[in-house]
């Protein structure tokens, strides 16, 4: 068994540890002194440099690992190869579209589609990118021209950096049913359905995708404060959008007025 | 900066657009509704750069884009389509489209695109 550098969130406090790498399970020493069988990993998610891996025994524990990129990449790799997962061999190209924008130099890598109980992971020899359950807009079995031929993909369209991305998946098409079926069913929360906006609802999400405020919404569609306020009450009820600021209108009271009449004054 | 032909069937699309161009200097020349009206309005305004809707009446994106092209061989073509079409752009770019903005749009992305093709 190998030992690796790491922290590991124990008592919510980063402890500095010897990492055990084996071929089937990690070992967390003191003070956390804990064995993680990869076949009882039933859930692994990624924030920045902090790999969560969340296993299985009698109840589900997570476990909060901090380490450098190379020791991380191992350790996703040899725990996504072995968990309790849905896993297809595949090839995929994740990012294929980004922003719209298709990726000049988006390639088919061979690996494989792990799919666990946040997110979509796309292994290969080379990276593992993870799409989190909770950022998937979209999933359609399509298709797309490979070697000048149109064939059979799943494609998963996903939020990342707030972009709209897509990630295509190719493998057989009876395999490509059964990932469709099992990503569809993974992320039927997300479903949109009863997500329903009428005509001028629609406008304003889709201005506010495209960048615009309040004030350049309200002036395109010539539509009064009160009914924009109206149609952001029911985004945010539908969940399709989050405030990010408050802004607030104001009139000046006497002493205001007071002020800048003076103020003007000594200005001339 | 360009002077800049807009050419969707949904006005909505059009004043979205208008919108974001405008945001970033640009001049609208003109715009159009259909096909059709993209190639006379070229014609006529002879514009720096066209944005071009794919799905229209009439005469579609890649009609229009072929109709333009034939006026104007040098002519700026940019074509708006929505995402999962991109058959669609690789057949524009074969056309001779110089790029594509794809819907919904995103003011920045939109900018930058015009910004490239009209510096090209």
């Amino acid at each position: 068994m190998k030992e690796v550098p790491a922290k590991i969130e124990h008592n919510k406090t980063w402890v500095v540890i010897k990492l055990g790498v084996g071929e089937d399970r990690i070992v967390l020493p003191a003070p956390v002194n804990k064995e993680i069988l990869f076949k009882n990993v039933v859930d692994v998610a990624e924030k920045k440099n902090i790999l969560i891996v969340t296993a299985k025994t009698d109840v589900e524990v997570s476990y909060k690992i901090l380490s450098v990129d190379k020791v991380l990449q191992i350790l996703k790799k040899l725990i996504l190869a072995s968990c309790n997962a849905y896993r297809l061999m595949a090839y995929f190209m994740s990012p294929a579209i980004k922003g719209g924008v298709m990726i000049k130099d988006a390639q088919w890598e061979k690996g494989s589609v792990v799919v666990v109980h946040s997110g979509i992971w796309f292994v290969s020899a080379a990276k593992q990118v993870c799409v989190p359950v909770s950022d998937v807009a979209a999933i359609e079995l399509t298709k797309r021209e490979v070697q000048g031929k149109a064939t059979d993909v799943v494609r998963i369209d996903h939020l990342e950096s707030g972009e709209l991305t897509s990630s295509l998946v190719l493998c057989p098409l009876s395999t490509l049913q059964v990932l469709f079926n099992f990503l569809t069913e993974t992320t039927k929360g997300m479903d949109m359905k009863g997500t329903e906006l009428d005509g001028v609802g629609q406008q304003v999400a889709m201005l506010i995708y495209s960048g615009m405020d309040s004030h350049a919404i309200e002036n395109m569609l010539n539509i009064p404060h009160k009914q924009l306020d109206g149609i952001y009450d029911n985004i945010l009820k539908l969940g399709l959008a989050e405030i990010v600021t408050i802004r607030r209108e104001v009139q000046l009271t006497t002493k205001g007025v007071r002020y800048i009449s003076d103020a003007t004054k000594s200005q001339n | 900066m360009g002077k800049i032909l807009i050419v969707d069937d949904t006005l909505f699309m059009r004043t979205l657009l208008k919108n974001i161009l405008f945001s970033g200097g640009h001049t609208i020349a003109g715009e159009a509704g259909d096909g059709e009206e993209a190639v006379a309005k070229y014609k006529e305004l002879k514009p720096d750069l066209v944005t071009m809707d794919v799905v229209m009446p009439k005469m579609n994106g890649i009609e229009a884009l072929k109709g333009i092209k034939a006026l104007d061989p040098n002519a700026r073509v940019v074509m708006c389509t929505a995402v999962g079409q991109e058959q669609m752009v690789k057949l524009a770019i074969k056309t001779g489209a110089k790029g594509y903005i794809v819907k919904p749009f995103q003011a920045p992305k939109v900018l930058e695109e015009v910004k490239n093709v009209l510096a090209s």
